[in-house]
């Protein structure tokens, strides 16, 4: 028998068990036949029709909207935009799921992540007559690997991963993975707070390509580098370098590329924005966030029209300005953005051009036997064990 | 036929008041059943094979303990057993830290306080008024490299640029202290606050010294008291991870089991490993509620022999 249950299954089963436990009855068999929680996938809304009166809502980060992005797209269309916000890829996911957020728009999925939102039928694929500015988007992101077509997401921003650091401590010329690992800086170094940014660092650092790799041993072996640091850097691991790189409680940072833009608005006043520096390996991970139109979407013209005012270029540099992470719109580069005085000179490298975005690692969905290694892995370093 | 007529009107009372509280008894009881049930039904349940989210299996026939077996495995002399030993470790301290400083303080405003009590009491109940994540930040803003305990030290001459929030176990511990200490000390209060003046009152009377009324009545009335704080206290440290998350920066050095199961239920496609540490906690904490339990009625029994 079958024991894996359909989403559906699931929470019929609560319902009973509480049922069941309400009348004194014996619990229900709930064993189901089904091993999948693919639905019917949802056709895409029609063309011409009228935006809705809203309100829009949209789940997010937190803090990774303008808020005057928002109220310019209030006043634009007459409706109110509620945001609630989720912390991580994987909750976001199951908010969505379990039906205990209701949104129109996801604002900000994981690329690796995506095909469970695709599979699972929670996200409709676009009507891009609505998507007048599509043609803004990199050409290095308009048939995506994570979403071949473009049939479901747009891209909202792209970044790489690489180390953030006080370049008034740290000669720049030097940085490299093994800085995480140099004593100099014993006490002031963190790491990311993510199992797979975490463990891929490892890998890199060792001159390994793979950053899905299935072996087994590669990622103990990472776990167990990762496990030096504890003792040798007392390390942080946390994902808190945009903010504790500027204030000097970090050094050294394994951080996101947009971070360190980030930073630039949390120096101390006075202290000038040459301390702050960042570098990454060539190629680096690249990661993008997506916008999609959830199925269940009661604003679905809302919704594209909503995805269509972020892929707007002036917008999107509005938008750069409070967030700090580079849009993935065409023409908005280091040189264009730090043209444009939105980023200093010499942190120009926190921003990706096309070569870097095609040519990066990436980030796939594991199998769940190696999700499993990666996470065990993860935790054991995360135990001090 | 007098204790037959007396029986009757009380039987009736406690009839009323049975019926009264069989709501709230089973709203409780349906509130700690359902839910540890359904943490079972995860721990030896299934996940979704596309959205990797946790599908519980409700019929215990279908139940699947490998992910049981290996968690254990790992709790038990692998590569958990760390994590384990320093929640044991921290929340054993935090415990003692608690009972030294809680013990004397509620000893006080039950016994002496006299007209001073209610805004003693008003005071030990003050920190609930602020939320425990603000007062972890405030510590943090405390206990920052440049922050006001290192200003202290360095005026003290003591150094003064030691970092705390980097994976440093007292640090941990103060947090955890600081954190449920008010826990502590309002049943404690409770209990002494009840103790019979008369038992004290005769102990002075047959010649012993205020300390050795102490040592033979005061505290060995206060037992089950001092057990009921402890219990009310140790039961959230065991569970607790954002204590240690601020205090820590996420440090390996300090990692609880609360960060574990937090980590596992939360942010990875094992939600069943998380359930199982769960269902391995819940069962360490039963033996500890079984000892209070036993030491309980055995003080009721003495206190009535």
């Amino acid at each position: 028998m079958d024991n894996r249950f359909t989403r559906r299954q699931v929470f019929g089963g609560s319902a009973r068990l509480g049922l069941a436990l309400a009348c004194g009855m014996p619990l229900i068999p709930a064993c189901g036949s089904s091993g999948s929680s693919s639905k019917k996938k949802t056709a895409s809304i029609k063309s011409d029709l009228k935006p809705e009166a809203g309100p829009l809502r949209i789940l997010n980060y937190d803090s990774y909207v303008a808020p005057d992005i928002i109220s310019a797209f209030e006043a634009k269309y007459g409706v109110k935009i509620e945001v609630t916000t989720f912390t991580t890829d994987d909750e976001a996911i199951t908010k969505l799921a379990s039906g205990a957020v209701d949104v129109d728009l996801h604002h900000s999925a994981g690329t690796s992540t995506l095909y469970k939102l695709i599979e699972s039928g929670l996200i409709q694929p676009l009507n891009k007559s609505y998507l007048t500015n599509i043609g803004n988007v990199s050409s290095s992101l308009r048939d995506p690997y994570y979403d071949k077509g473009a049939v479901y997401t747009v891209p909202y921003t792209v970044f790489g991963t690489g180390i953030g650091f006080r370049a008034d401590k740290v000669d720049p010329k030097s940085v490299s993975w093994e800085t995480l690992w140099d004593t100099k800086y014993k006490g002031v170094t963190s790491i990311l707070d993510d199992v797979r940014e975490g463990l891929a660092m490892a890998m890199m650092r060792k001159g390994l390509k793979d950053v899905n790799t299935t072996d087994p041993a590669v990622i103990k072996k990472a776990g167990a580098d990762l496990g030096q640091l504890t003792n040798l850097m007392n390390i942080k691991v946390e994902i808190e370098g945009y903010h504790t790189i500027p204030e000097g409680a970090t050094t050294v940072a394994h951080t996101w590329s947009g971070d360190m833009l980030t930073a630039v608005g949390y120096l101390p006043q006075g202290t000038g924005d040459d301390v702050l520096g960042y570098w990454q390996p060539d190629p680096a991970v690249i990661n993008n966030d997506v916008m999609c139109v959830l199925s269940k979407a009661k604003n679905p013209v809302l919704a594209h029209l909503y995805v269509n005012y972020m892929l707007d270029k002036t917008n999107a540099q509005t938008n750069f300005k409070y967030v700090g992470y580079q849009p993935a719109i065409e023409g908005l580069d280091g040189q264009a953005l730090s043209d444009a005085g939105l980023v200093p000179a010499h942190l120009a490298s926190c921003v990706m051009s096309n070569d870097q975005i095609a040519k990066g690692y990436r980030y796939l969905q594991l199998t769940a036997d190696v999700d499993a290694l990666w996470n065990d892995a993860w935790s054991k370093f995360r135990a001090g064990a | 036929m007098a204790n037959a007529a007396g029986a009757a009107p009380g039987g009736h009372r406690n009839g009323f008041w049975g019926v009264l509280s069989l709501p709230g008894v089973t709203w409780l009881l349906a509130l700690f059943v359902v839910p540890f049930y359904a943490i079972a039904a995860v721990a030896f349940g299934q996940v979704d094979p596309i959205l990797r989210t946790a599908a519980p299996v409700w019929g215990p026939w279908s139940w699947d303990f490998s992910a049981m077996g290996k968690v254990f495995g790992r709790v038990f002399g692998g590569d958990l057993a760390g994590v384990v030993v320093r929640t044991l470790s921290y929340v054993g301290v935090s415990l003692a830290v608690c009972a030294l400083i809680g013990y004397p303080v509620a000893y006080y405003v039950a016994r002496h306080a006299s007209r001073w009590r209610g805004a003693l009491l008003a005071a030990l109940v003050l920190p609930f008024w602020i939320s425990y994540l603000m007062r972890m930040l405030a510590w943090v803003n405390l206990l920052q490299v440049d922050g006001y305990f290192n200003r202290l030290l360095g005026w003290l001459h003591f150094g003064g640029s030691r970092n705390w929030l980097d994976g440093n176990w007292p640090t941990v511990v103060i947090g955890l202290v600081y954190g449920y200490i008010p826990f502590f000390i309002l049943p404690l209060y409770a209990a002494l606050e009840r103790l019979d003046k008369r038992l004290i009152e005769a102990g002075r009377d047959l010649g012993a010294s205020p300390r050795r009324v102490f040592q033979r009545v005061t505290l060995p009335l206060s037992v089950p008291g001092l057990m009921s704080a402890s219990v009310i206290t140790v039961l959230p440290m065991f569970g607790d991870y954002y204590t240690n998350t601020f205090l820590s920066s996420g440090s390996p050095k300090t990692e609880m089991m609360g960060n574990q199961i937090e980590r596992y239920l939360r942010g990875t496609s094992q939600p069943q490993t998380g359930a199982s540490l769960v269902l391995i906690l819940s069962a360490m904490l039963l033996v500890l509620m079984t000892y209070y339990l036993v030491v309980t009625v055995r003080a009721q029994r003495a206190v009535a022999t």
